[in-house]
């Protein structure tokens, strides 16, 4: 007979191609775990079942790593792993490196009715949230001392802020006793004093966050007299404690952010409050300055030797209007007299008298101006200059002069 | 000057913003305006004080209550 088939060499063969399976070579395998056994070797043996059937599997001692619980009968897992052949028992298996509980089911159910319990209690009611005092000057943190969440938290605190102390309790914040670690953290920063704690942790599963989903946890956060940032994973991730915390922070960073203040902006509404008084107290004083300065015009304005002053000066006017008026007069009666004296001298006989003229009179004492007032014969008296002549008219002729004129007579 | 030493920063900006309030108000007298800004200016001393700018190492706290360098 040809083609005649060793044991090993089909088993192998069968192998070979499960191994060369792409898909078989890392798969996910959810399924209800039954027959458990825990190898004293370390190793675990169990099967997967659901509706239609069963698969067997294993855990090496090796793999223990990818396993956080215990598992039970009848709990609800992922298995990650691969698909071989156990070639003595000539029958394949799933060689499991991780399993996780099947959150969709038990976890997130548990997760649901503590938050309603909790709910009812009222421990998550608004009335019992303390607000985060806005200046702070120490913050407690816990959280694992190695991993991302911490390096931010530290990072961005001390960026805003680097007099800010950051008090950090380094707790586990997951695996078996986490819980009861974070408790301790929260307890033993408020007994030191601190003026807010950040609880948290960065991303992962749901597995991963439980610890924060915890009733002891809550409750430490809810019994704590210092207000509590819950700052787990990521944006979407919710635990428990994000009800409970006096403020749910979406990442560890931001829970950073809400906690301390910026040094920088404090300081500048600092220097504005102080620009502020120092314009108002100058303005007030040069106020003051001015109201001093009108005030000491007017005061001045209102003394009695103003009033004096003021009198005085109008006398002085009065008097000297009096004086001008005075002078002015004086000076046109001076004038008038000028002019009489003029007058009067050019009306003088006595400086015709000088100019070789005469001034006749008669016996009887009058003026003569034409013959016919004397006879031949006649007495009468010449006025000259110098004297006066007694004489006796010889005759008496008429005479006619030339171009005499009237007008002329005046001039003279 | 009443008690300002243990007050918060935010307490603090509280009270500076009622003293500049009050400054602002036409009916202070300037007698008054010397006695806020002194107190203003004290307020602002206890603010910078409060703001504390000594860099801080991070410390942690241990389960005996001491703290230590990170």
């Amino acid at each position: 007979m040809k083609n005649v088939y060793t044991v090993r060499q089909v088993n192998s063969y069968i192998r070979n191609m499960f191994n060369q399976d792409f898909m078989l070579n890392r798969i996910y395998v959810k399924g209800e775990v039954s027959n458990c056994k825990y190898h004293t070797s370390g190793h675990i043996y169990f099967s997967l079942k659901d509706e239609s059937g069963t698969i067997a599997c294993v855990m090496f001692a090796g793999s223990r790593s990818g396993l956080s619980f215990r598992m039970q009968e009848g709990m609800q897992v992922i298995v990650l792993g691969y698909v071989s052949v156990y070639e003595r028992d000539g029958r394949y298996q799933l060689y499991a490196r991780e399993i996780v509980r099947d959150g969709s089911g038990a976890l997130y159910e548990k997760f649901e009715a503590l938050k309603k319990e909790l709910a009812e209690m009222g421990m998550f009611a608004p009335e019992y949230k303390r607000p985060i005092p806005p200046y702070v000057r120490k913050v407690g943190i816990v959280t694992a001392p190695t991993g991302a969440a911490v390096r931010d938290i530290i990072n961005i605190a001390s960026r805003r802020n680097p007099y800010v102390q950051l008090i950090l309790y380094p707790s586990q914040v997951q695996g078996e006793g986490a819980a009861q670690s974070i408790v301790r953290g929260i307890q033993a920063l408020e007994k030191y004093g601190v003026d807010v704690i950040i609880a948290g942790r960065g991303g992962g599963s749901m597995e991963d966050l439980w610890a924060f989903n915890e009733e002891i946890v809550a409750r430490a956060v809810f019994d704590c007299r210092v207000p509590v940032i819950s700052a787990v994973g990521h944006e979407t991730d919710t635990t428990i404690i994000d009800y409970v915390a006096d403020l749910r922070a979406p990442t560890p960073s931001a829970a950073a952010e809400l906690a301390v203040y910026e040094a920088g902006a404090a300081k500048e509404q600092m220097a504005a409050y102080k620009s502020a008084m120092r314009r108002m107290i100058s303005a007030k004083i040069s106020a003051a300055g001015m109201r001093l300065q009108r005030d000491a015009a007017r005061l001045g304005a209102a003394h009695p030797r103003q009033k004096l002053d003021s009198k005085r000066l109008y006398t002085q006017e009065l008097e000297n209007r009096f004086r001008n008026r005075m002078n002015m007069r004086l000076t046109q009666e001076k004038h008038r007299l000028d002019l009489c004296v003029e007058k009067m001298k050019m009306l003088s006989p006595l400086s015709r008298l000088s100019s070789g003229y005469a001034y006749i009179q008669g016996e009887d004492g009058r003026g003569v101006t034409g013959i016919g007032q004397i006879e031949e014969g006649g007495l009468f008296t010449a006025y000259l200059a110098d004297g006066r002549i007694k004489s006796r008219a010889v005759s008496c002729e008429p005479a006619v002069y030339p171009s005499y004129d009237k007008e002329d007579e005046k001039n003279v | 000057m009443e008690k300002e030493e243990n007050q918060s920063l935010d307490q603090m900006f509280g009270q500076l913003e009622e003293v500049i309030g009050k400054m602002e108000g036409e009916e202070v007298s300037l007698e008054e305006s010397f006695e806020l800004y002194s107190r203003g200016m004290n307020l602002l001393k206890q603010c910078s004080q409060a703001i504390d700018e000594v860099e801080k190492k991070v410390l942690v706290l241990d389960e005996n209550g001491d703290t230590h360098e990170f």
